[in-house]
């Protein structure tokens, strides 16, 4: 395997290959393929056995499929974020080892017989609970995608990173296995007059926000699991909040306790960040949904279209939190004219859906849009109509319109146009 | 004591007077357990807080305070033999992370050698054996509840004995009544005091204390200068802490505690529970006082370097942009209110130009550029 070339190299590299194929396709009805008509070595020889990786890796050849950081955006990279490769990626579920993290004081490292959940404050009895104990609640199981409020952040004064996993990539979907965290503030016993929740972490920054009691009481989950195996350290292991629709950040990991009171606390997290500052010098506080959302991510600028004219497949992704995706609309010119795009997998409420779309592609230049509609009428804004209402400085909650330029040579652009 | 290399070294370094007990101003040391506090109590009707209650604390064994959660550490070095005296306090108090490796106690230690033994003098007025004899003191581990009498095999728990089998039998034989599957159990008051440190802009949550701006430049020159600058200013991308009036608006707003942030409250509160980076609940409640106080003073929202912040005064001042908030009206704006079935056909006129390339900004990651983003930072 060569090593993780440079994205121009991996461009470039990519095109090389791709006429490198179209040549062979073509030439296939004159020369035989070597890989049809020579014996492989893996046809051949024996492979590894079953102990030889207790706990299973990808294929060598999947090497470049990792989370990617971008250095500038943060000051260390102990508090700062990496982003899933969405173009690597299909269907709806993330594996584990892909989903973005952003941590405020590195991973915490926790012991799970040492771990424990607190509830206290405004509560009849305040309780500790164990792991163990945590496990004799009833279970529940939900697919649900989890999105950064920053997702997309970097875009709000225009096209600047180049790639779905820059552009898109705080976000990813896997199942949770977990308790309704109702289940835990009524075994401590609310108390009349509690209206919020404050959830905190215990890890170094020792993460909290506020929540409203309604949605704590509502879909809230304390989660062990994802994808059926314990969470990963990255992600809270062993126990994080569950704030389904919601902004990542309230999605408190290393959960160690909850203080039910009967106002918010205007903690650092929602005050100095996650407010949405406008262009009048007013921020928007306590913007916690996410918006209704989409984005192609094949092709798109680390994925461009190497086999020249012909079917091309897009492939995207629709998210909002609000509930489930209704339809996904992709434009090939730029958001001229509109075509529904075929949804296909599982639609459930507050979890990436999976769209696809399938065109002659005659060679000429690509604007590829997707838009996205929610089952409650919302539809995806363009980053323009965002920046009318909101100005350019919101950070948060850009869920615009992405534009992807397809040259004619199969190369893809982030950009913004007329 | 041979089990303390750490505790010979310590002595050795303290050079301890022989009578330092004696020494020690018993209303001076009552001013010096100001700054003990805020985690323990002594005196009658004392009981465990943050910290484990100090009455009868010399003569007792390390770990031992009836009903206090200790850390692993504290509890071992109890099992180890250390008792509490003169002798082994003031090491304690000298350097308390050193002396016994990861234990709780959050404090930094008193620097001053007339501070400890003013303070042990204040505390032995408070404890029956006042010496260091510790030959004499009884043994009373705090995690051998009451029922151990019930077992002679768990009267007297040794070292290694799953103690903890005597304490899951008790619950087996009782569940508690809370609740509707009765799981878990209640958190004891010290526990919730460890835990529950977070303020509300209404001052809900402050501890007793204080500090003023000239103390809390020291602790910022000291703790915060390094990422934060001299000044507030920042190094890098580190959080910018002061200045940026009337940027809010601009291009390049900059976003400060004394330009954006509504609530003094959450200084306290973040400052207490995170900062500083690497090296969380390292300050005590005075210092994170002198800390915001001190970034007031950089922010010129107070004036005087004499000024105190304390417990009653912190929830009185007021922020300049307390009012810079509103709520969330996303769902009013014209692109979600107008509800109407998108355009599928001809939506807009003439082809499609490119305005913005990504590609010329260039600051994607494995590029040749690296320089920073136009866009701005997430965090």
């Amino acid at each position: 395997m060569p090593d993780q070339p440079s994205r121009r190299g991996f461009l470039k590299g990519g095109l090389a290959a791709g006429a490198a194929l179209a040549t062979a396709t073509t030439a296939a009805r004159a020369a035989d393929d070597p890989a049809i008509t020579e014996i492989q070595d893996w046809n051949r020889y024996a492979g590894p056995g079953v102990d030889a990786e207790p706990y299973g890796v990808p294929s060598p050849y999947e090497a470049h499929v990792v989370r990617r950081n971008v250095p500038w955006l943060t000051a260390d990279p102990i508090s700062s974020v990496n982003f899933t490769p969405l173009h690597e990626l299909d269907g709806i579920i993330t594996p584990n080892g892909l989903c973005f993290e952003r941590h405020h004081a590195g991973i915490a490292e926790i012991d799970p017989a040492q771990h424990r959940l607190m509830i206290n404050g405004m509560v009849d009895t305040p309780l500790v609970f164990t792991m163990a104990d945590l496990m004799r609640f009833p279970r529940e199981n939900h697919v649900y995608f989890l999105e950064c409020a920053a997702n997309s952040g970097m875009e709000w004064r225009g096209a600047q990173l180049n790639g779905c996993q820059y552009t898109h990539g705080m976000v990813h979907c896997v199942m949770y296995t977990g308790v309704k965290l109702r289940h835990l503030l009524e075994e401590a016993g609310i108390r009349a007059g509690a209206a919020w929740v404050m959830p905190e972490g215990a890890d170094a920054s020792a993460m909290s926000r506020s929540l409203p009691l309604e949605k704590a009481l509502d879909d809230c989950l304390v989660a062990f699991k994802m994808n059926g195996e314990a969470l990963r350290p990255g992600q809270g292991y062993p126990l994080r909040l569950v704030v389904p629709g919601w902004e990542g950040n309230l999605w408190v990991k290393w959960l160690r306790r909850i203080e039910i009171g009967d106002k918010p606390w205007h903690l650092r997290e929602e005050t100095s960040k996650y407010t949405d500052l406008l262009a009048n010098g007013k921020a928007r506080r306590f913007t916690w949904q996410m918006d209704v959302k989409s984005v192609i991510t094949n092709p798109s600028p680390q994925a461009p279209v190497t086999h020249g004219r012909g079917r091309l497949v897009l492939a995207g992704l629709a998210w909002s939190g609000g509930g489930r995706i209704s339809r996904v609309d992709v434009s090939i010119d730029g958001g001229r004219n509109w075509t529904t795009a075929r949804l296909d997998g599982p639609s459930l409420p507050k979890a990436l859906h999976r769209f696809y779309h399938a065109f002659d592609w005659d060679g000429s230049e690509l604007f590829l849009q997707s838009r996205a509609i929610d089952e409650n009428g919302f539809v995806q804004p363009t980053k323009n109509d965002l920046r009318a209402a909101r100005g350019e400085n919101s950070i948060y909650h850009n869920n615009g319109i992405q534009t992807w330029h397809v040259a004619k040579d199969g190369v893809v652009e982030n950009v913004e146009i007329s | 004591m041979s089990r303390f290399p750490r505790l010979a070294a310590a002595l050795a370094l303290s050079l301890l007077p022989a009578a330092a007990l004696a020494e020690g101003d018993v209303d001076a040391g009552e001013r010096v357990f100001a700054k003990c506090k805020a985690c323990h109590a002594v005196g009658d009707g004392a009981k465990n807080r943050v910290g484990p209650q100090l009455n009868d604390v010399f003569g007792r064994i390390a770990g031992t305070a009836e009903g206090f959660r200790y850390s692993p550490a504290m509890m071992k070095a109890g099992e180890d033999g250390l008792v509490w005296n003169e002798e082994t306090l003031t090491a304690y108090l000298t350097a308390p992370r050193a002396f016994i490796k990861g234990n709780r106690m959050a404090f930094a230690g008193l620097k001053k050698d007339a501070e400890i033994d003013d303070v042990l003098a204040y505390l032995a007025t408070f404890s029956q054996s006042g010496d260091d004899d510790a030959a004499s003191a009884e043994p009373a581990p705090a995690d051998a509840p009451d029922t151990a009498t019930e077992d002679g095999a768990a009267a007297e728990p040794k070292a290694g004995e799953p103690e903890g089998a005597v304490v899951e039998a008790e619950a087996a034989a009782e569940p508690p009544a809370h609740g509707v599957f009765h799981l878990g159990r209640p958190a004891t008051e010290a526990e919730v005091a460890a835990w529950d440190i977070d303020i509300r802009p209404d001052g809900a949550g402050l501890p007793v204390g204080s500090g003023t701006v000239l103390e809390g430049e020291t602790v910022y020159t000291e703790q915060c200068a390094v990422c934060h600058g001299d000044f507030g200013e920042a190094i890098g991308r580190w959080p910018v802490l002061a200045g940026g009036y009337d940027t809010l608006t601009r291009e390049r707003p900059v976003k400060t505690i004394g330009s954006y942030w509504p609530y003094l409250s959450t200084v306290y509160d973040y400052v207490r529970r995170a900062m500083p980076f690497g090296n969380a609940r390292s300050l005590s409640d005075d210092d994170v006082y002198a800390l915001t106080a001190y970034v007031l003073y950089l922010n010129d929202i107070v004036t005087d370097e004499a000024f105190e912040l304390n417990q009653d005064n912190l929830a009185t001042i007021r922020l300049p942009n307390e009012d810079g908030f509103v709520a969330d009206d996303r769902y009013e704006e014209p692109h979600y209110a107008a509800g109407a079935e998108p355009c599928m056909r001809e939506c807009k006129p003439g082809k499609a130009e490119i305005a913005q390339h990504a590609a010329v900004l260039d600051v994607t990651p494995d590029g040749d550029s690296d320089e920073d983003g136009s866009g701005g930072g997430i965090d």
